[in-house]
């Protein structure tokens, strides 16, 4: 009998490189969640508590910093236009790119591969670089504080119409074919033939891109300047001022801002695993 | 019912020609085959025929219509595909009843049809599936059926049975014959397989190079081939050709041996004599026509295939089972030169 198979009590083969990444994971696991943890553990310390209490778990917890960001601050308004925006943003965004990724894969027009370079060109340049022209362009339309205005510049997801180009790439010539012979128009072949036979595609898309909204920063500062207008990334920044050092209500308003994400994440971890396999062939 | 009436036909891909001045009729409620091997141009003759694919010159004509810039789906013409491109989203009623769902028919209109195919298909009990629950064969059925809910006048298959395994596409065969019996549609099947064109067409029509080479029945090509690609490509084991030479009296003069066939209106040519393996005939070595000696055997149960090396080539024999020679032994063959068949140094045929 050979080592490899010996059972019952005989000396076992330990992979021990398997082993020492296995322990690495877990240490690089533990220490990217112990600040995640440690705000957790900080909101929900008293005020007073905050700089005194330091026990890995809280002495006497309360949740007495969310209600008070709640009743204080404008933190459910923020939530509701983070939500129309992150959603209007993600239906929008998918929708175009699906059907942007299905002209130029399918599609024979004159342009299709200038279009193509263009939006692969347009993947290269960082949104950063292009915020000041967004902001003139979106202030000199009067849309600065509007949801169209927070919405609008944050439509351009090359890399979105990019993975869908090469899906529709993917698909054998004889489905087409088939729905054209059936009947099929080019949106009926999109979205009751293509779409529908992966919708995997669609809601990992969909799900990167809600949270890439959610999370979004720099142009909803911006473009929501109003109190009223902000998403909760921007508001609650806008609020710190106004707080004084107070960390258990800014660790709060933190958790607030990422639990959705943190949510959504967690009910479809296997899609957005997904969506970053998929675009990873693509960002490299 | 529809006859279909190609008129000359050509197609380009940018500057490459694939096909120019094809004619071709299929006769009302006829089963045709396209037959030829890869790259022939038999795929894209269909494709052309069902719309997916433009024509650069001439006209499609079914029925009386001239359908050259009609859409796909309004040509009345429906298609089988080789790898069946059922919608995998979607349950067999539904795949069957998609191109009714999107012409708008009632839900009740489509029950109704998608049962009546189901029972000629004998669907029924696999409706609620979806493709990928299905074996090879049943993925076959629902793609038939899919294209016979439309009702169409001409049916178009793509090489339907090419992913199926051996058994069933014997038994898939037979049913698309009976089917083809039952319903009378005009039909018109691509395959690079010659059993298969063979045995379900009425009319053949060989494909080679983009050309149509010869198109009749199933028999005539087997025993009138017009030029050696038909002869050579029609007929399994294939046809062996020896080179001789052709003269007008009728003489073939193989390796030094006259035969004695009937006079030809020719000059004396180099050529080569065809002969399939069912007339070459094992005798004892040094009393035949040619001395060969054996390479192979292959034991079908009914009959045997015996390869054989000779001084004009590698031929190939069919014999009785009882037939029993091993591979190295020395054979004497002869060859029955009433069904033999004379080619040109171009591969035409030749004939009295």
């Amino acid at each position: 009998m050979s080592d490899a198979t010996v059972s019952g009590g005989g000396r076992r083969k330990i992979d021990l490189g398997g082993l020492v990444l296995s322990a690495l994971s877990v240490l690089c696991a533990l220490l990217w969640f112990f600040p995640v943890y440690w705000a957790i553990a900080t909101s929900l310390r008293k005020d007073d508590a905050t700089v005194t209490d330091f026990a890995l778990i809280p002495q006497n917890p309360s949740l007495d910093n969310y209600f008070y960001v709640f009743a204080n601050t404008k933190m459910p308004l923020w939530y509701i236009n983070s939500t129309i925006t992150s959603l209007s943003i993600t239906v929008i965004a998918v929708f175009v790119a699906a059907c942007t990724g299905y002209a130029i894969s399918q599609l024979k027009f004159p342009g299709r591969r200038v279009l193509w370079f263009i939006i692969l060109a347009s993947f290269m340049i960082p949104v950063s670089a292009l915020i000041v022209n967004h902001f003139i362009i979106i202030a000199k339309i009067k849309m600065l504080n509007t949801y169209p205005g927070i919405i609008l510049p944050m439509l351009l997801t090359p890399v979105t119409v990019i993975v869908y180009k090469q899906f529709f790439d993917g698909l054998p010539r004889e489905f087409r074919d088939a729905a054209v012979m059936d009947g099929a128009t080019e949106f009926q072949l999109l979205f009751r033939v293509f779409l529908p036979m992966n919708w995997g595609v669609t809601t990992a898309l969909a799900i990167i891109t809600f949270i890439g909204a959610w999370n979004a920063f720099l142009w909803p500062f911006l473009a929501a300047q109003d109190e009223t207008m902000m998403t909760v990334t921007v508001g609650i920044t806008a609020v710190q001022d106004a707080f004084g050092v107070r960390y258990g209500r800014w660790l709060a308003e933190a958790v607030l801002a990422g639990l959705p994400v943190a949510v959504a994440y967690l009910l479809f971890q296997r899609r957005v695993t997904q969506a970053i396999t998929l675009s990873a062939g693509i960002k490299g | 019912m529809s006859s279909v009436e190609l008129s000359g036909i050509g197609k380009s891909f940018g500057p490459v020609e694939v096909m120019s001045g094809l004619n071709l009729q299929v006769a009302d409620g006829s089963f045709c085959a396209l037959l030829g091997p890869s790259g022939c141009g038999k795929s894209t003759m269909l494709r052309m025929i069902a719309g997916l694919e433009s024509v650069s010159a001439g006209t499609i004509k079914i029925g009386s219509r001239d359908v050259t810039l009609a859409e796909p789906a309004k040509r009345g013409v429906a298609m089988v595909f080789q790898n069946y491109a059922l919608y995998p989203h979607l349950t067999v009623a539904q795949n069957i009843c998609f191109s009714l769902s999107l012409a708008g028919a009632s839900k009740a209109v489509q029950k109704e049809k998608g049962d009546a195919v189901a029972r000629l298909l004998q669907l029924e009990p696999l409706m609620g599936r979806r493709p990928a629950e299905l074996s090879g064969g049943q993925r076959q059925r629902v793609a038939i059926g899919r294209a016979l809910v439309r009702d169409p006048e001409v049916f178009l298959f793509d090489e339907p049975l090419s992913n199926l395994d051996a058994l069933l596409r014997v038994q898939m065969r037979l049913e698309l014959a009976k089917l083809h019996n039952e319903l009378k549609t005009t039909m018109i099947y691509v395959t690079h397989d010659q059993v298969e064109a063979m045995t379900l067409a009425d009319k053949i029509v060989v494909l080679d190079k983009g050309r149509i080479s010869q198109m009749g029945s199933p028999l005539d090509l087997y025993n009138r081939p017009a030029n050696r690609f038909v002869a050579g490509f029609i007929g399994s084991p294939a046809m062996n050709f020896l080179p001789a030479v052709l003269g007008s009296d009728g003489s073939v003069m193989l390796q030094g041996t006259r035969l004695m066939m009937s006079p030809l209106a020719i000059a004396e040519q180099q050529g080569e004599l065809g002969v399939r393996p069912e007339h070459v005939h094992l005798c004892d070595p040094g009393s035949g026509l040619i001395d060969a000696v054996v390479l192979v055997v292959e034991q079908l149960g009914n009959t045997s295939y015996i390869y054989m090396d000779t001084p004009l080539g590698q031929v190939i024999c069919e014999a009785d089972q009882g037939v029993m020679v091993q591979p190295g032994a020395k054979v004497g063959l002869t060859l029955d030169t009433t069904h033999a068949h004379r080619f040109d140094n171009a591969g035409l045929a030749l004939r009295a």
